[in-house]
């Protein structure tokens, strides 16, 4: 665990010494936390802009003002994941691009399978913050409303933390593949080892 | 002699045909290869003409225009679909949602108020516990603009019979004290219970009767009957006809009818915004 923890704190180092990939993990955090807390009401964020004649600072101020159900609308261990996931998120998808663009495809694509896989988990997660599923709720109708969360034991947080685990460990192995990038070692000569 | 001059004669018409034949020949093959000149120098300028055309359009940006203009297209049908979509959906979610009789329903605040807030809730869920006093404060501080319904939505799942039964006992307390008792009822409930089905409703249920000054066996005999767990159901599948799928569900009225549907225990803010924007529709 030491050296994953290692490989992390290096391939950290390595990527975010650039800004611009600190802008794109900062902007895709933002992006998967407002649509976490927006999730249940873009139904309402829609109509609102689509429909409304009110003037466009009254649209804004209520979307924004929608953000403020982080504290009302999530318990404190569905906000923890939430903002674990989009952090998660934004960093993983930031060291992705940059093994892209290193050419490591191979490795980015294993990546983006497990990361797309917490990714998915968040989701449905999401749905679980107030009392009843959002997500399952509408997927799985024959079970009624909450229906699918009653037979889990954290009511649906276990899709978040599910979340956070899949997403850490995409981190973990996306850091192992910067820190120690796989390649052919030149084979020593007896050259090489005499100065 | 005669045979020699036919003969010569003959060797003459077979020369002459050969010599058609090989002309011929010649005249097939020239006019060929005239025609695929003519092709390969058709297909040439047709190419230059298309080169130049493109050129001319990318120089002139009238491509980039026409591409622009066909996105923009699209953009705008898919926006346009999509707010129809929408408004299709809140059509169907005001012509489901049964309309408020004050017979029926539980009102607070202001009855003629311009501005409805109907809420769909469930007594053991906890965001509705704390979703209760913000709809209070929004109510009062509306100086009359605002109405609040309040309507069942027991989540069975999650809070198996107790949600149900409080539900039926706020009925009972309706039944037996009037809208004012009803109120009174679900204000007492909230701060009292810990929520998350940890409620111990045979203590709870007669110390808020009590409390609000009902008649304890009757208000008993009221629960025991289960007069109204039809009515508690009438109210649960109407939240889910009207889009709920957790609680709390609110779906906030303006006056002209337009519906803006509000998902959870939304803050203050935005719920006094929205109230604000129901006001402004006409």
């Amino acid at each position: 665990m030491k050296r994953h923890l290692n490989n992390l704190q290096a391939a950290v180092r390595q990527v975010f010494v650039h800004p611009s990939y600190i802008a794109l993990a900062g902007v895709l955090a933002i992006l998967a936390f407002l649509l976490a807390v927006w999730f249940p009401n873009l139904g309402l964020i829609g109509d609102v802009f689509s429909d409304s004649n009110a003037p466009l600072t009254a649209k804004l101020g209520i979307a924004l003002s929608l953000l403020g159900g982080i504290s009302t609308n999530f318990s404190l261990l569905s906000a923890g994941y939430t903002i674990a996931v989009a952090v998660l998120f934004g960093i993983t998808t930031a060291m992705i691009v940059y093994l892209l663009k290193q050419r490591q495809v191979a490795a980015a694509g294993q990546n983006i399978a497990i990361g797309s896989g917490g990714v998915a988990s968040g989701v449905l997660g999401i749905g679980c913050a107030a009392c009843g599923s959002l997500i399952l709720g509408a997927g799985l109708p024959f079970l009624g409303p909450a229906g699918a969360l009653a037979a889990l034991p954290l009511n649906g947080a276990e899709f978040g933390i599910l979340s956070v685990a899949l997403l850490f460990v995409s981190l973990l192995l996306i850091s192992k593949n910067i820190a120690e990038p796989i390649g052919c070692a030149l084979a020593r000569t007896r050259n090489a080892q005499q100065p | 002699m005669i045979s020699l001059t036919t003969g010569v004669k003959f060797m003459s018409i077979m020369g002459l045909s050969r010599a058609v034949a090989a002309g011929l020949a010649l005249f097939v093959a020239a006019a060929n290869a005239q025609a695929a000149e003519r092709n390969a120098a058709g297909a040439a300028l047709v190419d230059r003409v298309r080169e130049a055309v493109i050129k001319e359009l990318r120089e002139s940006g009238a491509i980039d225009r026409a591409v622009d203009a066909g996105v923009d297209r699209y953009v705008e049908r898919q926006r346009a679909e999509a707010a129809q979509r929408e408004r299709r959906q809140a059509d169907a979610r005001a012509a489901v949602m049964r309309p408020v009789t004050k017979g029926r329903d539980h009102v607070r605040g202001n009855p003629t108020a311009p501005v409805t807030l109907i809420e769909y809730s469930d007594f053991e869920c906890p965001f509705c516990k704390s979703f209760h006093p913000t709809v209070k404060k929004v109510v009062e501080e509306s100086n009359g603009q605002v109405k609040w319904v309040y309507r069942h939505y027991p989540l069975d799942e999650i809070h198996p019979v107790k949600a149900r039964k409080e539900a039926a006992a706020s009925e009972c307390a309706a039944e037996l004290g009037g809208n004012d008792a009803f109120w009174k009822f679900a204000d007492r409930f909230f701060e009292l219970t810990p929520s998350n089905n940890k409620t111990d409703v045979d203590t709870v249920l007669p110390q808020i009767a009590r409390e609000i000054g009902l008649d304890e066996a009757r208000f008993a005999s009221c629960l025991a009957s289960g007069r109204h767990d039809r009515r508690v159901q009438e109210d649960y599948e109407n939240a889910t006809a009207t889009g709920g799928r957790g609680t709390p569900w609110s779906i906030i009225v303006s006056k002209s009818g337009k519906t803006y549907p509000l998902s959870g225990a939304q803050p203050y803010a935005a719920v006094k915004q929205l109230v604000e924007l129901a006001l402004q529709e006409k």
